[in-house]
């Protein structure tokens, strides 16, 4: 593991000293030691050396067990030369500042002091508590593996070594934050990842000042360019087969202890647009979703606008039955057609929302709610009219094939600005609020990396973008990573 | 310049298919159907065989004198004074004919579309999105018209398939129209429809493949002539001759004409879809382009800021209160034949000097 | 700042853009228009046909009202009248679903037919779709008493109505398209739908089948509607009306307008007490040859090849075994509707002087360039002078499912 240490010049380093008293009075004065609970200190005396020795953990973070037979118990009975060959962990480290030793008390590392040494050992006892893997609840597939990332980092990249076995993948740790020290994980194929990308990703990394950042999803607004686009520009998941493609494919991965999912970095438009099933599935399988993914992000984003704009301005295209039908039962709804939308479609986001907050026993009066109330009894009241209806609950609908949750919340606000612009102009409003919205799209990137590509502009790939070929047939990984090895197979 | 050199000669080529191809939408056939009754498909053959040779020279001169888009080259050849002065009137051209060209599409989307509404308001939403647009760079405006295109072309596409049944394929005879030496004349005359094509030689540089560009935009120009040719003669197989020349805006009367099926019988809507779109790409990309031959001429390299006023002037120009028919049927006319011997003769000019001078031996 | 002054902008247009903004239920939607002429000169009397949209959806409570609501006011053309019209008519007028114009006979025979049609050109609302009707009676009068029992709403009556009629070749294709194309070029004769409310006096029961102009069909029961039978147009002016048979056969000769099929009647030529009933279809276009002479008469030679099959032989006469019975019937149908054909064809060099079949496509290609295609002049010169041999062809005489009839003398037995 590398170490990247942030230059903090202010704070000259404190060097551990040879008495062993004064590191004890040092760090039980760091650490509140007695106020603080569950921070521990165990003295002994070490059989080889025979000095006083003083072991420091937090109780809470570490697993006790280790200590006893693997730490404690060799230094009480084993003889020996070094220290090295008597403790019995598997991760030993020799510290020399006692800035150092904090922080690996602090990442639940057992540190020990021996009297007339000016080494610490940092002993890696750490055992944070987190869930079991469980199955990917927010992007489920149905073919394919169903293992999700976990609040663990050591879980996590073994989530991803276990699909990778290469050399080549390399695991770099990153410290940000002040306060609190916390380290983000860097996974890469060493051999194919383009160093600028890499560069440029760790100094985003290193120019993060902040007291703390506590996980990936605020890393991540940490590290995009644009906070106030529409648009992300970093994808995050959970799902360890995601996550192990795009670094085949020469992506980088972000990893930390605190999270159940990883960053990826840089992305295109088409990182949102797929799941991974796409590529489980047989060809012709995998691509009729992803027709009916297009058809969602279509459905999603402009139903209603291109109701409002039709049957406000353009109401000669509707078929006369249907125009009849729809006007008759306009005939007693005391709202204008764009409020009818704008209503059911607030309407759905409420539920949708209520939704994800409601707690679980409560989940069926969603249900209840929002059939009943709004969909029914709305029509009922002449509040709206029964096609508004159906297509809130198709635009609605349509916004779950999305399978990135960013990009849902995109759409989800696109659609309300088209709604407006196709209610003030018609289809003229529509497309030119399309046209502005896609040359934006368009023009951003991620990382340097156009977000269309490689469509527009073109780059060589394996053109795995709203269709994808047969495996069989790609021969390229994406061009716009400008990797060092680009070829996946020889022609 | 935003650009970043990831253009490409096919974004090129989609830009070209955009702006020449749109004349046969507007009321280009409109104004040549004028003179020439139900010869209008030839028209733009013989056009094209006017212009195309002195279009080829200019490549060929572009390729001799590498890296020089079309103002620098004007300046190496004629000297700077002559050159600037040349390239100034290239830019004047450009600039009227999108003035005229705005007035036009507004009045399409006006008439047919929105008839209530003041067109003042229609130029603001139009030439607002245009200008946001244009904003973004060339690259991007690339880009965008070549995602674009397919989808463009495939609803013309789709026209010209609905559209088959009301055929009547004699209605092209008599096959001179009103007389050959009439579509031979205002074939040459109007031989500047094909202007857009020159008026992109500015971008010559932008991409990175200028020894395929010639390719690309003489292939650009050629499938833009089919189409052209196709859609305009289905305005005089559809309408004949005694009607074509009434009709204003024969793009339109075709797809308020067609029907899918018995229950989608108005369906112009979606075809005005993909219409604006190709409209806002082509007012996207001539704006920056006249935008830009304007900055080459005063050495201007960051020009894009003169986006705004440009807009804002061609918007103006285009609101003055001439009518549609005087603005589509007298200055347009008058601006296209006063083009095409400039068009066609400046080519030459610049090879002859170029000869004289040596630049050739290169 | 610039970001401010933007959002207002936004804001300003957004209001702005309301002007076309229109709700669905603040329009009426007109179906038929109908054109009558009024005592003063440039001023017709319009009737606008609403389909009312409460009837026939199931959530409304107003199942009495009627499928749509009529109104006549005086216009000088369509559009204007929808302005005056909205002194009676509560919401604004909308022409985009209009499926018919209806003229009534006295307009369309008058100088100034051509004049209203115009205005349907100019406006984008009234689609080249439109079909164009003439009724005997008055428009409104057709319009008023029209009144369909099982299709009630009048686009659904008129499409259906429409399609089929053209389908079986009693009523022509007749779009407003084709009568600007038609009129405009200036060579031909337009042929509009006729079609009456008017149950005429002196029907004719005993007259062959589709030698009916509308009006005249024996009729108990149904609607008091009859389409039959095509108006001719020469030049933007009604001249005269065809009958359901020479509609037929000029929508035969006529490559521009399609046919599929149709059920008709000859006599049984060994038996002429009995009607053999075929069904007529056409397996490709008429071959229209034209012989282009400057000074001579022009030739002009048409052949036609169609498909007949037998429906009904009441003779029982064994057509089917018999190869010279067969060739009898197949001349008889040959000769049939040659003669009608040639009689029409007479009738319209003689007396129209001018040919409903669009002829003059076909000459135009031994021109070069318009003036002298003009100048040859196909309407008043060629056409009426030309020497047209009209020859048809049977492609395919077949008998239906049956290989033999019943055989009365056995069943009698």
């Amino acid at each position: 593991m590398r170490q990247f240490k942030k230059s903090k010049d202010q704070e000259k380093k404190i060097k551990i000293n040879k008495s062993l008293s004064k590191n004890i009075d040092e760090m039980k004065e760091t650490f509140s030691y007695g106020l603080n609970k569950d921070f521990c200190m165990r003295t002994l005396e070490v059989k080889f050396s025979e000095y006083n020795a003083c072991l420091f953990y937090y109780g809470s973070i570490v697993d006790g067990e280790r200590i006893n037979t693997h730490i404690i118990k060799p230094l009480l009975e084993q003889t020996g030369d070094k220290l090295s060959n008597i403790v019995t962990i598997e991760n030993l480290e020799e510290v020399t500042d006692l800035e150092k030793a904090i922080q690996n008390v602090n990442s639940g590392k057992a540190i020990l002091f021996i009297d007339n040494d000016e080494i610490a050992y940092a002993m890696d006892v750490a055992k944070f508590e987190y869930r079991a893997v469980s199955k990917a609840e927010n992007e489920s597939v149905i073919k394919g593996p169903q293992d999700a990332f976990t609040e663990s980092l050591n879980a996590n990249i073994s989530l991803i070594r276990k699909q990778l076995h290469n050399h080549q993948l390399v695991n770099e740790a990153v410290q940000v934050g002040e306060r609190s020290v916390n380290e983000v994980n860097i996974l890469y194929i060493k051999d194919m990842v383009k160093d600028d990308l890499l560069s440029n990703l760790r100094e985003r990394l290193e120019n993060i000042s902040i007291d703390s950042i506590r996980n990936i999803e605020v890393l991540e607004q940490h590290l995009e360019e644009r906070p106030y686009s529409l648009i992300p520009t970093i994808l995050y998941t959970e799902r360890p087969d995601k996550a192990t493609a795009f670094l085949e494919d020469g992506y980088i991965i972000l990893l930390m202890n605190t999270s159940s999912a990883c960053l990826i970095v840089p992305v295109t438009f088409w990182s949102f647009y797929h799941s991974p099933e796409d590529r489980y599935l047989r060809f012709l399988y995998g691509n009729f979703s992803r027709a009916i993914r297009l058809l969602c992000f279509y459905l999603t984003t402009m139903i209603s606008a291109t109701y409002v704009a039709i049957a406000n301005f353009h109401s000669e295209m509707i078929p006369p039955d249907l125009l009849l039908a729809i006007t008759a039962s306009r005939e007693r709804i005391p709202f204008p057609l764009v409020f009818e939308v704008l209503i059911m479609e607030i309407a759905f986001e409420l539920i949708r929302e209520a939704g994800v907050r409601i707690p679980n026993p409560l989940g069926p009066t969603i249900g209840i709610v929002g059939a009943l109330i709004l969909g029914q009894a709305a029509v009922e009241a002449n509040i709206i009219s029964p096609i508004i209806v159906i297509v809130a609950a198709l635009s609605g609908l349509s916004s779950f094939g999305i399978p990135d949750l960013s990009m849902n919340f995109t759409v989800r606000i696109l659609r309300f600005i088209f709604i407006l612009a196709a209610a003030s102009f018609g289809m003229l409003g529509l497309i030119g609020a399309l046209i502005l919205f896609f040359m934006y799209v368009v023009s951003i990137r991620s990382y340097g990396v156009p977000f269309f590509s490689p469509v527009a502009p073109n780059f060589k790939s394996s053109k795995d973008t709203v269709f994808r070929k047969v495996l069989k047939k790609e021969y390229f990984r994406p061009g716009f990573l400008d990797l060092k090895d680009s070829t996946k197979r020889n022609k | 310049m935003q650009n970043r050199g990831y253009l490409r000669v096919r974004e090129i080529v989609a830009m070209i298919l955009i702006i020449v191809g749109i004349k046969l939408s507007d009321s280009t056939p409109a104004l040549l159907t004028q003179n020439v009754q139900n010869a209008l498909w030839l028209v733009p053959m013989i056009s094209c065989v006017c212009i195309f040779p002195s279009f080829l020279l200019m490549l060929y001169l572009l390729k001799k004198y590498k890296d020089k888009n079309l103002v620098q080259l004007l300046e190496e050849i004629l000297g700077t004074v002559i050159g600037k002065i040349i390239g100034f009137i290239i830019f004047l051209f450009a600039f009227l004919s999108i003035a005229l060209d705005s007035r036009n599409y507004v009045e399409q989307i006006k008439i047919l579309y929105y008839p209530e509404g003041p067109s003042g308001l229609i130029f603001l939403v139009l030439f607002g999105v245009v200008f946001f647009g244009a904003k973004k760079g060339f690259e991007v405006i690339g880009f965008s018209s070549f995602i674009a295109l397919p989808f463009i072309k495939v609803s013309a596409f789709f026209i010209v398939f609905l559209v088959l049944g009301n055929l009547l394929v004699q209605r092209i005879f008599p096959i001179f129209g009103s007389g050959l030496s009439d579509i031979l004349i205002e074939g040459a005359a109007k031989a500047s429809i094909f202007a857009e094509l020159f008026f992109i030689l500015i971008a010559y540089v932008s991409t990175r493949e200028t020894d395929i560009f010639y390719k690309g935009s003489i292939l650009a120009a050629i499938i833009s002539l089919f189409e052209i040719v196709i859609f305009y003669f289905i305005y005089i197989t559809v309408f004949d001759y005694n009607s074509v020349e009434k009709i204003a805006f024969p793009f339109h009367d075709i797809t308020q004409f067609v029907s899918f099926g018995k229950f989608f019988s108005n369906i112009e809507t979606i075809f005005m879809v993909f219409w604006l779109i190709a409209a806002f790409l082509k007012f996207m990309i001539l704006i920056y382009l006249a935008t830009w031959i304007f900055g080459a001429v005063f050495n201007i390299e960051d020009f894009e800021p003169l986006l705004l006023p440009f807009t804002f002037l061609i918007a103006t120009l285009g609101t003055l209160p001439f009518n549609s028919i005087i603005n589509e049927l007298q200055f347009r006319n008058y601006l296209l034949n006063a083009m095409t011997p400039f068009l066609i003769l400046l080519p030459v000019l610049l090879w002859l000097v170029a000869l004289l001078r040596g630049g050739l031996r290169k | 700042m610039i970001r401010k002054l933007l959002l207002w902008l936004l804001f300003l247009l957004l209001l702005g853009g309301c002007q076309d903004r229109i709700e669905l239920e603040q329009q009426s939607y007109v179906i038929t228009i109908g054109i009558d002429a009024t005592d003063q000169k440039g001023i017709y009397a319009l009737t606008y046909q609403f389909a009312n949209p409460e009837v026939g959806y199931s959530a409304s409570s107003s199942a009495d009202e009627p499928p749509s609501e009529i109104v006549t006011v005086n216009g000088s053309d369509l559009l204007s009248a929808t302005y005056f019209a909205n002194s009676i008519v509560s919401k604004q007028i909308t022409l985009d679903h209009t499926r018919v114009i209806v003229v009534s006979e006295e307009v369309a025979r008058s100088d100034n037919f051509l004049r209203i049609i115009q205005s349907a050109s100019r406006t984008p609302e009234i689609r080249r779709k439109v079909e164009i009707i003439v009724s005997k009676e008055k428009a409104s009068d057709f319009i008023t008493n029209n009144k369909p029992l099982m299709e009630t709403r009048p686009h659904k009556y008129y499409q259906s109505m429409l399609s089929r009629a053209i389908q079986t070749g009693i009523i022509p294709k007749a779009t407003i398209h084709q009568f600007f194309q038609i009129t405009e070029g200036d060579a031909d004769l337009f042929l509009g739908i006729y079609a009456t409310t008017d149950q005429s006096d002196n029907k004719d029961d005993e007259m062959e089948e589709d030698q009916y102009i509308a009006g005249e069909i024996p009729q108990k029961g149904g609607p008091p509607t009859q389409f039959m039978g095509a108006a001719v147009f020469k030049e933007g002016k009604m001249i005269d009306i065809l009958d359901g048979e020479e509609t037929r056969i000029a929508q035969i000769l006529n490559t521009t307008l399609d046919m599929d099929s149709f059920i008709t009647t000859i006599p049984d030529p060994l038996m002429p007490e009995y009607n053999i009933t075929y069904h007529y279809s056409q397996t490709e276009e008429p071959a229209i040859d034209i012989q282009y002479n400057k000074d001579k008469p022009t030739i002009i030679d048409v052949k036609v090849k169609f498909k007949a099959e037998i429906v009904a032989i009441p003779s029982l006469i064994d057509y089917t075994q018999k190869a010279d019975d067969r060739r009898t019937l197949e001349n008889a149908i040959v000769k049939r509707v040659k003669k009608k054909t040639e009689d029409l064809i007479e009738k319209s060099q003689k007396v129209y002087r001018s040919d409903p079949f669009y002829w003059s496509l076909f000459i135009r290609k031994h021109f070069k360039d318009i003036p002298s295609y003009e100048e040859a002049d196909w309407q008043n010169n060629i056409y009426p002078n030309a020497n047209i041999n009209v020859e048809y062809e049977i492609d395919k005489l077949e008998f239906g499912k049956m290989i033999n009839d019943t055989n009365l003398n056995e069943v009698r037995d």
